[in-house]
Parts: C-alpha cells; structure tokens; sequence
C-alpha cells in the first residue's frame, strides 16, 4: 500500500488500479509500452487479464485432471470427493435443463465454466494491492519500467470485458452451430424470421428475434463483467481508505474489507453458477426443435 | 477498458480448456462414477435376489417342515392303530386260547369223571358181587358171575 499511495491522488490510484498491462501493435511494431496505448488499434492484448485466465484454466485442468489416476470405484476420497461432487452437480443441472436432446459436449463445457469462472472470480479475494504491487516491484527491478506506478496490473481477468466477452463469444458461436446443426440453415432462419408475427412480418421478426439472439452473449458477458467490476470497485474504494494517513479510517477500512470479502464470496460463486446455467440454458434452446 | 484482441484470445482459451475438458477431464470421471453406480446398482440387485432366496428357501424349509410334521403324525397314528390292533387281536387270541384250555380241561375233567364213574361202576359191581357171592355162597359160577356183572354195569 504505502508504495501505490505517495503523490498519487485518489483518482489517479483507483485509475491505476483499473489499468491492463496491454501488449499490441501500434504502427512502430509490438511493444508493451503503456504510453503507446493509444495508438494500438484491435491488436493489443491484456497480457494480465489473459494470463490470470490461461493460469486459472491450467489449474481447473490441473486439479482435475491430477485426481484422475488416482481414481477407484470404492468409496471416493480426497480430491476425488472434490472433483466427483462438481461433476455430479454439473450434470445434475446440464441434465435437468436438457431434457431431451443429448449432447456430450454441454456437460464438460459446463464444469469449465463453472470452476475456471469460480477461480477467476476468487482472483478478486486476493487484496487488491497485493499482486499489483509486486508486479510493480518486479517490473522496477528487472529494468522494465522506471518507476513501479508506471507498471500496471489488474489481476481479476472477469473484471475485464474482454475476458467475459470473449467466453460468451464462444457460447454464441456454439449457440449458432448448434442451432443449424440441429434445425437445419432453414430451421435456424425460419426461427428467426417467422416468429412471432408470422411471415408477413419477416423484418419486424428479424429485428425482434435478432435482438434476442444477440441479447443472449451480450447479457451473459456484461453481466459477469458487471458483478465482478462493480465488486472489486468496491474492494479499490475501500483499500483507498487505508492510504489516508487517519487511523481510524484505516481500521474502518479493514472492517469493512472484511466484510465485503465475506459478502463477495457469494457473488463469486452466484455469478460462475449463473454464466454456467446460461450456458447450458442457451445451448439447450438452439437444441430445441418444436415451434413455439 | 476497451475491447481489443484479448476478446479473441479468451475465446481461444475457452475453446482449448473446453476441448481438454471434455476428452481428458470428463470421460474417465465420469466413466468412474458411472462404473461405481453399476456396482452399487448390482450390488443392491445381489442384495435383493439373496433377500429372495432367503425367503425362497424359508419358504421351503417351512413347507417340509409342515409335510415332515404330518408324515410324523401320520406315521404315529398308523403305529398306535397298528399297536391298538396287536393288542385287540392278541386279546381275542388269548381269549380263544384261553376258551380252548378252559374247554379242553373241562373235557379231561368230564372224561376223567366219565373213567372214575366207570371205573368206580366196575368197583361197585365186584363189590357187590363179591359181597353178593359172599352171600349167596358158590352158588354163582363164573359164568353166572361175569352175566351179572354186565347186568350191573349196564344198570348202574
């Protein structure tokens, strides 16, 4: 704490905080340069956001695939408990959601979803000074940057639209595919444009059912984004109360840090919960095939 | 905060994670848990067709047990009727023997009376005669004797 706060204002802290370590091409080449942002077009990377993310997702598959030697058919133990009651919770809801159509794909993309969010939700848990601070010490040490304030990084990766969008770009190609493979290019375009005025109103159907369709991906993204920005929003604000030189808002600010983390637990676990059940929801309608 | 490639790589990511998830993660968990639940299911299936047999054979047993029971009762009736018949026929038996006996004795009795009469006729008649001779002197001669003792014999 006391080396993000010095001369820095309130603003320019909480403003640090919410700043990627961006890597992306700007018209001299690559560069991780932050002063050359703003000339990076589409080709700039959060290496942070996406790092946490690839790390997160290489501990989900680590953790899960490391109990799978180990595995018997006795009575479960350890880790296998662990990995055995995600599963079993996943597949109780992928199977209560899809009733009728089956597809092996939902429930392993489900458990993804769900542990790889969970986890990269908890990245929000760590106090938010903490990993920054000593990415700065090290990019000081190691010559990248001239002072440590000038090294940013933003550890929660679902704090970062990109990350969640792009999750829920994935669903939406998977939506789509699912829903040609099943209905047929005909079905999945009648679906769109005869519903739910009939055929004589094709336009006013697209426009309706074009803005559900994209509703989908959008909502399940920005709402993701939106929990985990808003609660680590909360968890800078407070952590701004310790850089006061007062005690007793220092002391305030652990209390409430204390509860908001406690607090936020739950909206770590709601909101992986919710992308997953999205997920299978949204597949589960592109597999279905009666008209409505 | 703006959108750029970290969208696409994100995108990337998921689909690689999914994809591990779903050939290397899944399947064996999975076909564990299912092969666990098989045995349990086989097991309580084992269970039940022991319960069966169990009572399957309880069921036997109680059946001869009931048949051996009314052999027994048979058999036991069929004994004491078999008994009660020995005992009725060595009864009527000894009666008959003893009715034989009991006739046979009265027979020798009667003809050992019928022997003593006659024998005691015979007596009579010598005495009398003799006394009679003794009487009467030599007045009857042998012949004349044994005619009156055939006399007597036949009337006494």
């Amino acid at each position: 704490m006391a080396s993000a706060s010095g001369e820095q204002t309130s603003a320019e802290y909480i403003q640090h905080h919410l700043t990627n370590l961006v890597c992306g091409k700007t018209p001299d080449g690559w560069t991780c340069d932050h002063n050359a942002v703003d000339q990076m077009g589409f080709w700039a990377f959060h290496v942070d956001s996406l790092g946490w993310s690839i790390f997160l997702g290489l501990v989900f598959v680590g953790l899960f695939r490391l109990g799978v030697p180990k595995l018997s058919t006795e009575a479960p133990s350890g880790i296998q408990n662990f990995i055995e009651m995600c599963i079993e919770f996943v597949n109780d809801n992928v199977q209560s959601i899809f009733t009728s159509a089956k597809n092996n794909l939902i429930g392993p993309m489900a458990l993804t979803v769900l542990v790889w969010v969970f986890l990269m939700n908890l990245m929000d848990l760590v106090p938010v000074d903490y990993l920054p601070t000593l990415a700065g010490q090290v990019a000081e040490a190691t010559g990248m940057v001239e002072n440590s304030k000038d090294a940013y990084f933003k550890v929660v990766p679902t704090t970062d639209p990109n990350i969640t969008l792009g999750m829920a770009l994935a669903v939406f190609v998977l939506i789509i595919f699912y829903s040609i493979k099943i209905k047929g290019l005909k079905g999945f375009l009648a679906e769109l444009t005869l519903h739910p005025f009939g055929k004589w109103m094709m336009p006013v159907n697209l426009v309706l059912e074009g803005v559900n369709l994209i509703a989908k991906p959008i909502s399940l993204g920005l709402r993701l984004f939106g929990n985990l920005y808003a609660g680590e929003m909360i968890f800078i604000l407070i952590a701004l109360m310790l850089t006061f030189s007062s005690i007793s808002i220092g002391l305030l600010g652990v209390g409430l840090h204390l509860i908001w983390a406690l607090f936020h637990i739950l909206i770590l676990a709601l909101q992986a919960f919710i992308f997953m059940v999205l997920t299978i929801v949204y597949l589960a309608m592109a597999h279905e095939t009666e008209d409505h | 905060m703006n959108i750029n490639a970290t969208l696409l790589g994100q995108t990337l990511a998921f689909v690689i994670f999914v994809a591990i998830c779903w050939k290397y993660v899944w399947p064996p968990i999975i076909a564990i848990m299912e092969e666990r639940e098989k045995r349990i299911a086989d097991g309580l299936e084992a269970a039940k067709k022991a319960d069966d047999s169990l009572e399957e054979a309880q069921l036997a047993f109680d059946q001869e047990m009931n048949k051996a029971k009314a052999e027994a009762a048979e058999i036991l009736e069929k004994a004491n009727s078999r008994a009660s018949q020995i005992v009725n026929d060595a009864t009527e038996k000894a009666e008959v023997e003893a009715e034989k006996i009991l006739s046979s004795a009265s027979k020798t009795i009667e003809n050992d009376v019928n022997k003593a009469k006659e024998e005691l006729r015979q007596k009579m008649s010598e005495l009398i005669i003799d006394t009679s001779e003794k009487i009467l002197g030599d007045e009857i001669g042998p012949e004349k004797h044994q005619e009156l003792l055939k006399k007597a014999a036949a009337e006494l």
